[in-house]
């Protein structure tokens, strides 16, 4: 990597991350899932078609990275963009997909890591902004009452994202073109197995989010078995689920209006 | 005359809220700073006198926090109440009311039919396009890019607008209807569905235990028999012909056990992931019982 490559991932760790200055919808939600990050990741490293073999298995590993309550696990962006730019920086040392795909996990398991810790000193800092607007309100400055959550919720922002974000591409590119790395069979095969039973992880957070009766366990079973019975693609199953929602949906109004 | 909120002004408001709720999150007053930045235009429009709008401004800087994306029906109504408020009608205290007691609801509705499901569902028929298209594997993101931003800005600001003309009691009459919930128990079938199909899909697990013994194996090219091993146990066949992948659906259970039952948080999970890979890489090369020797 670059330093400009470095750099500019590093800002987008920052701009997909909560409460950055593009706003959530664009940021978090967007900038920030591991399908879309991959793909910046690539534009900017000149690779597309490889980010996006990783980046298919990290957004279903983090299908469930949402923030239900406010809770939030970790940084996403720090995990996705770093996991991506770690399997771009180090290709070369594997010769499989699925060793790939593990490495990525590898880089987005540190970089969450790192993630986590920053959002915590970000949502501990935030805190003393609430002293700031309180002065502001007290002398009823309508005007200035942008400056405690954006003027100051964006500095400690940046500084929690892009620094540390530096930091760790900083570290890898070291890593990456160091001479020495040989990576061990072992290791690789460890790692590809580690990346393949991630996707459990978003599926069953999901599902926590989706099961709320006994009959819903049987439906999430009729959609396995669609794919290891019948073969179904993801596409002909998101197809056939469209199509069961809709009747579920018409039979509750009709028997409302009966 | 009465006093009324400009177009021009809610649609500010509008916008310093969909575009910085999240800023200053913190856990003294969740999105209160933001909520407070939102309001300070439409005050500011609303008051004349200093002791008026910061008697207004410190309403808006306590706790409070929604999903901001749907959420922004609080903010719709809290300007329609401030508004009759400059015209002498309802009380502060009922603002502040009303502004707590929305923040369990939209939040809920929020979290569960937006973020925990619309947006999942999207990703995953985004994720599938790329799949599917190997020569074009950015036309997923892509897509993705475009559709839910902008999707998100016109419903985020229709839902904003309805709260404002609706008020509060509008839409606690939508929300008690029960139409909601059909939509929601639809769309929950649809991502049970889809979320099944994704399990069997992409996780993949092994045990790798494969017990084998030497033994004389015929060589079809030579006509003879030669030392060599066979399989006389692979654990992973056997499960998968009584339920083809049998594994990574119990793996799936078992995070959902540990996140929904245990409150394990999903990076301690990860961690059992990891450990649990390890050991059923281990196994794999164990001479004589593992998959991979």
């Amino acid at each position: 990597m670059s330093v400009l490559q470095m750099i500019l991932i590093a800002l987008f760790v920052y701009l997909g991350a909560i409460g950055s200055i593009v706003g959530n919808s664009i940021g978090w939600y967007c900038l920030g899932r591991p399908l879309v990050a991959s793909f910046v990741v690539g534009l900017i490293m000149g690779d597309v078609q490889t980010a996006m073999l990783v980046g298919v298995p990290l957004q279903i590993a983090y299908l469930a990275n949402v923030t239900p309550g406010g809770a939030v696990a970790w940084d996403l962006s720090f995990a996705t963009y770093i996991g991506t730019a770690t399997a771009l920086a180090l290709k070369g040392t594997v010769d499989s997909t699925p060793a790939l795909i593990g490495l990525a996990f590898t880089g987005a398991g540190l970089g969450g890591v790192v993630g986590g810790t920053m959002w915590g000193i970000h949502y501990s800092l935030d805190v003393f902004l609430n002293r700031w607007a309180e002065r502001l309100a007290d002398q009823g400055e309508t005007r200035k009452m942008w400056m405690p959550n954006l003027l100051g919720g964006q500095a400690i922002g940046f500084l929690t994202r892009f620094v540390p974000a530096f930091a760790v591409l900083a570290a890898i590119s070291a890593a990456g073109t160091s001479s020495g790395l040989n990576i061990p069979g072992w290791f690789i095969t460890g790692i590809s197995t580690f990346g393949s039973m991630m996707a459990a992880l978003g599926m069953g957070i999901i599902l926590s989010f989706l099961v709320k009766k006994g009959v819903h366990w049987a439906i999430f079973l009729a959609g396995f078995v669609l794919v290891t019975y019948f073969g179904l693609n993801t596409m002909a199953i998101a197809i056939v689920g469209a199509i069961v929602a809709f009747i579920v949906y018409a039979i509750g109004n009709r028997q409302e209006a009966l | 005359m009465a006093k009324t909120v400009s177009s021009k002004t809610l649609r500010n408001s509008f916008n310093q809220w969909f575009f910085w709720n999240g800023c200053s999150q913190q856990a003294e007053s969740m999105l209160g700073l933001a909520f407070g930045q939102s309001m300070a235009p439409v005050i500011e429009e609303l008051y004349d006198s200093k002791e008026d709008k910061a008697a207004a401004l410190k309403r808006h800087i306590t706790l409070f926090n929604t999903e901001s994306q749907v959420g922004s029906v609080c903010n719709g109504i809290a300007i329609g109440m401030e508004e009759q408020l400059a015209n002498g009608l309802g009380t502060p205290e009922s603002i502040q009311e009303a502004k707590v007691a929305l923040i369990g609801p939209t939040s809920a509705i929020g979290d569960s039919l937006w973020v925990a499901t619309i947006i999942p569902l999207l990703l995953t028929i985004c994720l599938t396009l790329s799949q599917s298209m190997t020569n074009a594997p950015w036309i997923g993101p892509v897509l993705y890019m475009a559709v839910y931003p902008l999707g998100t800005y016109l419903l985020s600001w229709a839902i904003f607008r309805t709260g404002y003309k609706a008020g509060l009691e509008g839409v606690q009459q939508f929300m008690a209807s029960g139409q909601l919930d059909k939509i929601m128990e639809a769309v929950t079938i649809l991502g049970l569905i889809v979320v099944g199909g994704l399990t069997a899909s992409f996780v993949n697990a092994n045990l790798n235990l494969d017990i084998k013994t030497a033994t004389q194996v015929f060589d079809a090219a030579t006509q003879t028999y030669t030392d060599g091993v066979i399989s006389v146990f692979n654990l992973d066949n056997l499960l998968n012909s009584v339920f083809p992948k049998i594994v990574p659906l119990a793996l799936t259970l078992l995070v959902y056990n540990l996140y929904a039952k245990k409150n394990w948080k999903p990076i301690a999970i990860m961690g059992l992931i990891l450990v649990l890979a390890i050991v059923v890489t281990a196994i794999g090369f164990i001479p004589g019982i593992g998959a991979f020797r």
